[in-house]
């Protein structure tokens, strides 16, 4: 019995010692609503050039054959039954990083936005330990696909008026590309916005007082299919958007949330 | 004052409302908790309806001179109420259906993985 014991603490300390060697476990979560045209791409590149990271598709009750196709090429999905939207979806993403123990969770567009290839240059400023949200930005060196002027005319409101409400300077603030790290996979899998999410995210992040910070990437002007957000829908995204992050700072009120380390 | 023949109306209108509303709740097509705001509302209505003279005060403190105005008001308030209940309960039902189908997805994600080490 205590023979048993001993073996088994032994044993404890020995997976101690390896998970501290072990490179910090990262999650890539990428939602997928009728993106049939670009996944496979997008799964593939991935695994090719970054195989050392995990990755997990999250088919958002897609009506195309988005499913068939995980499924065929055997990836890594979860298959949400109802479309929820993209907060919904990503939220999906958290709380099975939270449920299986990953350090790093990146959040990455399944519509071949997003560049793999940039996702270490995320990682670094959370490995380093100098922020919990990295947000990969396409406006900090200007290059690459830089959206049209009208969208870019919102980003900057939207992004004057986090200012205004929480003091802090982030410029793409719609980017869909962000890395964040324990901590926030928690806060994340509990409390994540819905519909349109990414800039009221940055503010509840802000709020935890958790450390954002923006990282230039490099962004493509989607591969395929059709974007979540029409013209038509715009100036809906604008109100619900604005009014998202009054009502999220308001919610916080003067004192910020307490930050509580894990 | 309210013309005895309308109070008449009103009244059976009322018992109306109630059997249909009883009804409901004894087939199990409504939830006690959700029609509580339902039967208040008729409880007070039918209160003002059979004291005439209570609604006239009531009605009074707050600068409505007419007493139908006063009921229709009434109703309207509770109708309000009753519909901004029902967004919440919405708000929160779409809550839950989420987590619902994101732990749905979890577990069928490991049934999946679990039958793949299987067959290995």
């Amino acid at each position: 019995m205590i023979n048993n014991k001993l073996v088994y603490a032994q044993k404890t300390v020995q997976k101690w010692g390896k998970d501290m060697e072990q490179k910090r476990r990262v999650l890539v979560i990428i939602p997928a609503y009728n993106e049939a045209e670009n996944i496979v791409h997008v799964v593939r590149h991935m695994t090719e050039t970054a195989p050392q990271y995990d990755y997990l598709v999250i088919n958002d009750g897609s009506t195309d054959n988005t499913p068939d196709l995980c499924r065929s090429e055997n990836f890594h999905y979860l298959d949400l039954s109802i479309n929820m939207g993209i907060g919904g979806a990503v939220q999906a993403g958290y709380i099975y990083a939270r449920k299986n123990n990953y350090d790093i969770a990146v959040q990455m567009d399944g519509d071949g936005q997003h560049d793999i290839a940039y996702l270490d240059k995320l990682l670094e400023p959370l490995i380093r330990g100098e922020a919990d949200i990295a947000i990969g930005s396409r406006f900090l060196e200007k290059e690459g696909f830089q959206s049209s002027a009208t969208r870019r005319i919102g980003i900057n409101i939207l992004s004057a008026l986090i200012w205004l409400t929480t003091g802090k300077h982030i410029m793409d603030v719609t980017s869909g590309y962000r890395a964040v790290n324990k901590l926030f996979i928690k806060i994340y899998s509990e409390d994540y916005p819905m519909d349109y999410p990414e800039p009221e995210a940055i503010v509840a992040a802000i709020m935890h007082l958790g450390r954002v910070k923006e990282v230039p990437v490099q962004m493509r002007a989607r591969e395929g299919g059709t974007s979540s957000i029409t013209f038509k829908k715009s100036v809906y995204y604008m109100i619900k958007v604005t009014l998202a992050i009054l009502i999220c700072r308001m919610g916080y009120g003067i004192r910020r949330g307490k930050r509580t380390d894990i | 004052m309210i013309p005895a023949t309308l109070r008449l109306t009103l009244i059976i209108a009322l018992v109306c409302y109630f059997i249909v509303i009883l009804y409901f709740l004894k087939q199990k097509a409504l939830n006690l908790k959700y029609t509580l705001l339902w039967l208040v509302a008729g409880a007070v209505m039918g209160v003002l309806v059979v004291m005439p003279d209570l609604l006239t005060r009531i009605i009074h403190i707050f600068g409505i001179q007419d007493n139908m105005n006063g009921l229709f008001i009434f109703a309207i308030g509770f109708m309000l109420m009753i519909l901004l209940s029902l967004t919440s309960i919405a708000s929160r039902q779409n809550r839950k259906l989420r987590t619902l189908t994101q732990e749905l997805a979890i577990l069928e994600k490991r049934v999946r993985d679990l039958e793949k080490k299987d067959m290995e």
